[in-house]
């Protein structure tokens, strides 16, 4: 057995090395392919989810630039899973020239990473494109990739906001108007009469590990998450919309309390009416749904303003060198065109942040007509307000301890008053 | 003591350098992506750092101050001890007790219990997570469906305490369990038969031939099996906790190792993160001290 | 032997439901990847298709070079094997006929690394490999992992119930160490050494953390880093194509644990003597 395994061990570090030698030549750090600049772009696009927009776009990119080569490098486990390749690459000394950067890092990102803002670069090489910015994104978008400092930090990419989708069929049988509720209050209603009228339950409110979702429940009843820069979502109008949800879960039982994936699962295979989610859901949600499906505006408190928090991630230029910087624009560019935002959207779910794409003839126009779903969001693109990330290093800390204390209110092991009151305290404690 | 006695002393200084030769290969993989990264963060551990500033700050014993005020940590520990008395209970008793049935009681479907059982342990756990989570779903899942039948709600096990460890060890063992059992078998498997036929012929009962003979005389496995199940369960134990409730509900379901990773990889506290990581190596490595001083000398080596 | 058939019959009860626990998931694994996703959202306790597809192997089949990536998890995994086996040979030979200076602590201190969570080696490590120029290729994901404490602690365990009778009659005979380690305590260890391989080469094949960290291009990566791409929180995940590729992953295992099966559960000679 001793020789073989001998043999064994020499044949394999053999083709092990030629294994080695292969990738490594082709890792050969060469920003250079004979003319073009090669830049990487990273992104958390699966296949999923965009994947394959991604590649497409990249191709057709490669395909009419003379000057520039895309590598793209998909970042699994999202815009966190991003993040972290992001600071292995940083400590290494590297890193990639575009990048998808998730709102929740924004402060995170630009406090510790080496980035240029795109104005910078056009300013500097690309003066045709000087107003490029200004005329074709609203600013209340562009706001959305501005730091805690005001600076702007990147351009927004990919968009969402959350809608409602309801189960028109549940509705019906729970004889309710098929069009869905338009207030939280009704929504609390509609969905005690589903679960009396039809035993299946009435609501699902996402449940990721984050807290959109409660940022836009909160803040469109009048609540802030931060006012200059200190935590205020423990208001009387924070804690009276936490605690409708709170009460359809543990008073009516007609919400269920799940993590993500289950809840949305429940919702698609009819057990759940209505589910409170990201637009960026809605093909897996259309594609495999049985029952007549709709997406609806996010519900308001009365006749209070609509406040939603946008979803999604920003381009950002990481590119250390002039002529990486140069080619990361190029490319930005041509993402931002109409068409390519068009095939963005199509792709992903996303809506588009520039704001003739959703009329335009080579844009969304026919999309739209066909899509019913996407309308609800882009209507509600008027609406939308940053992501709220708690500005500072502990930032993330703070965003966690609000995620705990969702367990311990809907868990019913705190009220929602003292729960929602001691988290503010400790996270301006930890803000400092 | 293996040490061979029949020897003369100028043999033992040959042998030393064979030793070391033989050891080498292993002893620069330890050294290099082991014990250096373990040195960086014993030294981690006494900074404030958000893993990509420059600066780090020194923060001297502030950090290891936090872990032992902070109640969340006495928590954390309070789940490792359950998982770990869990993992014991589903991978290392039971096993034990269901290979020397296999092997002593059971005449017949030997191997193909042995190759069942065995399967699940090739799958990896991110595919079991997954895979679970659609099963376990607690409103939707085949399994909500099956108990609906008999009129029973599942609860929600991802939200609850308790529920949450149990699930999340149930989840890790059914992987883990097969290739515990085989061992133990191959171990049992391996014990004279003429000592168990003596011990039968004389009317001994089952129970007491586990007890008195086969647990001594596989305890070699046996001490084996129970120590990685308590090293590697525990990091097993990290990839359904990552997947299906990332520590949650309010820290219910994650232990030392999970947390750890948290502070650092989610939150940013790196030096947070190394102390935590020190003070649990710190409880291991005294756990292994107290094993290697007591309980290898009750360990039966042959003759 | 007079055993209770009731009792047999009990226990060969508890065995089935045992099996029926830790297979299900794995029958329904396969037949849901034989089905398409609105399907799989909708009749969800029908696990055996009645109109089976192929298309969530074929969207995996066309969307990546899977003969490449199974190729890369394939490296990685056997090459990772062999050298954990040798290394872990190697020592646990040391540790038990050797006899040097400092053998106990250096036992303990291997031992403990078993204990070092993953966490704690991460990051260092991929600062060292950045440095050698080794991140997104094989090596750089073996490296790290060419030695292994388990490994060493179950064959030392092995070695130590060979009779230490002979060896002493080998030693006697001033037959070299090479030699018996060759022709003596190799075969009498073979069951361990090979269930240490297996378990070795399975936990390589399916592992995640560390290569996700070095991989980067996709021609590049291992079958469970291929996983992810059709996992994705944010436009839910497509388990059905999820599960096919789960399937393709498991095959390879699964056949080598097949064959290797009578390996493990080697009939050992009553006391080894030959």
């Amino acid at each position: 057995m001793k020789p073989l395994l001998k043999l064994f061990c020499v044949f394999s570090v053999v083709l092990l090395m030629a294994a080695c030698g292969n990738s490594k030549a082709k890792e050969a750090d060469s920003p250079n392919k004979g003319e073009k600049t090669v830049i990487e772009y990273w992104h958390v696009n699966a296949e999923t989810q965009g994947g394959k927009a991604v590649e497409e776009l990249v191709e057709e990119f490669n395909k009419q630039s003379e000057t520039t080569e895309v590598v793209a490098k998909y970042n699994p486990d999202m815009y966190k899973g991003l993040m972290q390749n992001l600071q292995a690459e940083a400590a290494a000394g590297k890193s990639p020239a575009v990048v998808q950067v998730g709102w929740a890092f924004l402060d995170y990102f630009s406090n510790n990473f080496q980035y240029i803002a795109p104005q910078e670069v056009i300013d500097a090489h690309f003066p045709e494109d000087k107003t490029f910015l200004k005329d074709y994104f609203l600013p209340n978008i562009m706001d959305l990739a501005k730091n805690s400092e005001g600076k702007q930090v990147g351009i927004p990419y990919s968009l969402s906001n959350p809608v409602l989708y309801i189960n028109k069929n549940l509705l019906k049988e729970a004889g309710l108007d098929e069009n869905g509720p338009k207030t939280w209050g009704e929504v609390k209603e509609f969905s005690k009469t589903i679960k009396e009228k039809t035993g299946k339950f009435g609501f699902y409110l996402q449940e990721p590990a984050d807290n959109w979702a409660t940022q836009a429940l909160l803040e469109s009843n009048g609540a802030k998450m931060i006012t200059d820069g200190k935590a205020t979502f423990a208001s009387k109008e924070g804690i009276e919309a936490y605690q409708l949800w709170r009460d359809m879960i543990l008073e009516d039982k007609s919400a269920v309390h799940l993590p993500w994936d289950q809840g949305v699962q429940s919702f698609i295979d009819g057990n759940v009416a209505m589910a409170y989610t990201t637009i960026a859901q809605r093909s897996n949600i259309q594609d495999n749904a049985e029952f007549d499906v709709a997406a609806i505006k996010s519900p308001s408190w009365g006749g209070k303003e609509v406040r939603l928090p946008a979803g999604g991630a920003m381009l950002a230029i990481t590119a250390q060198d002039e002529a990486q910087q140069k080619a990361a624009w190029e490319f930005m560019k041509y993402l931002y065109s109409v068409e390519s935002m068009a095939k963005w959207t199509e792709g992903t779910g996303y809506v588009p942040p520039r704001k003739d794409v959703a009329e335009a003839e080579n844009g969304l126009k026919t999309y739209l007509e066909e899509n019913e779903m996407m309308k609800a969001a882009i209507e509600q693109m008027d609406v939308i307000v940053p992501w709220t990330s708690f500005p500072g290093d502990a930032g993330l800390q703070a965003e966690q301890l609000l995620l705990d204390v969702r367990d311990q209110i809907l868990g019913g092991n705190v009220s929602v008053k003292e729960g929602l009151e001691k988290t503010e305290k400790e996270i301006n404690k930890l803000l400092k | 003591m293996e040490a061979i006695q029949t020897f003369a002393k100028p043999k033992i200084i040959k042998d030393h350098w064979k030793a070391y030769l033989l050891l080498i290969p292993s002893l620069v993989t330890f050294v290099l992506f082991m014990f250096w990264p373990f040195l960086y963060t014993v030294y981690l551990s006494f900074f404030d750092w958000n893993m990509v500033s420059p600066t780090k700050e020194f923060v001297g014993l502030q950090n290891y101050i936090d872990v032992l005020k902070d109640p969340i940590t006495y928590k954390i520990f309070c789940n490792t001890l359950i998982y770990m008395a869990l993992l014991l209970i589903i991978n290392c008793a039971v096993p034990y007790v269901l290979a020397f049935v296999i092997d002593l009681v059971l005449s017949r479907f030997k191997n193909f219990y042995k190759g069942a059982i065995f399967l699940p342990s090739v799958i990896s756990l991110v595919v079991g997570s997954i895979l679970f989570t659609w099963l376990l779903n607690p409103v939707s899942g085949p399994a909500a469906i099956i108990l609906g039948w008999f009129g029973i709600e599942m609860p929600v096990w991802s939200k609850l305490d308790g529920w949450v460890i149990t699930v999340l060890s149930l989840i890790t063992s059914w992987k883990i369990f097969g290739y515990n059992f085989i061992i133990l078998f191959a171990s049992i498997n391996g014990i004279s038969r003429e000592v168990i036929e003596a011990a039968r012929l004389d009317d001994i009962p089952l129970w007491r031939i586990f007890f008195k003979i086969v647990l001594p005389m596989s305890s070699s496995t046996g001490i084996y099996v129970f120590i990685i199940t308590i090293a590697q369960g525990l990091q097993y134990v990290f990839t359904p906790i990552k997947v299906i409730t990332q520590g949650g509900p309010n820290y219910s379901s994650a232990n030392t190792i999970y947390h750890a990773y948290h502070e650092a990889f989610v939150l940013y506290r790196t030096g947070h993160s190394a102390a935590l990581s020190i003070l649990t190596m710190a409880i291991f490595l005294l756990l292994l001290i107290l094993e290697f001083k007591f309980v290898e000398r009750g360990i039966h080596y042959e003759n | 032997m007079k055993t209770n058939p009731l009792i047999g019959l009990s226990w060969h009860l508890v065995f089935i439901v045992l099996i029926f626990i830790l297979l299900f998931p794995i029958i329904f694994a396969v037949g849901t990847s034989f089905r398409p996703l609105e399907d799989a959202y909708n009749n969800v306790l029908q696990f055996i298709p009645l109109h089976p597809t192929f298309e969530n192997y074929e969207a995996f089949f066309t969307s990546l070079d899977v003969a490449r990536i199974m190729m890369n998890t394939f490296f990685i995994a056997a090459g990772i094997t062999i050298f954990k086996v040798v290394t872990s040979f190697l020592a646990a030979y040391a540790f038990v006929y050797l006899d040097f200076k400092g053998k106990n602590l250096l036992y303990f201190l291997f031992i403990s690394t078993m204990f070092i969570p993953f966490a704690v080696t991460m990051i260092p490590n991929y600062l060292v490999l950045s440095d050698i120029g080794l991140t997104d290729s094989v090596w750089g994901v073996m490296l790290p992992q060419f030695a292994d404490a388990v490994g060493i602690f179950l064959i030392r365990q092995s070695m130590k119930t060979i009779p230490p009778s002979l060896i002493e009659v080998a030693k006697v005979d001033s037959i070299g160490h090479w030699l018996i380690m060759k022709d003596i305590v190799l075969p009498l260890v073979k069951p361990a050494v090979t269930s240490t391989g297996i378990w070795f080469f399975i936990l390589a094949w399916n592992e995640y953390v560390w290569p996700v960290l070095i991989l980067k291009n996709v021609e590049n990566f291992t079958l469970p880093l291929a996983l992810q791409m059709y996992i994705s929180s944010e436009g839910g995940t497509n388990f059905t194509v999820a599960m096919a590729v789960s399937v393709i992953t498991m095959i390879i295992p699964l056949t080598l644990y097949l064959f290797f099966q009578r390996y493990i559960i080697g009939t050992f000679t009553s006391s080894g003597i030959k």
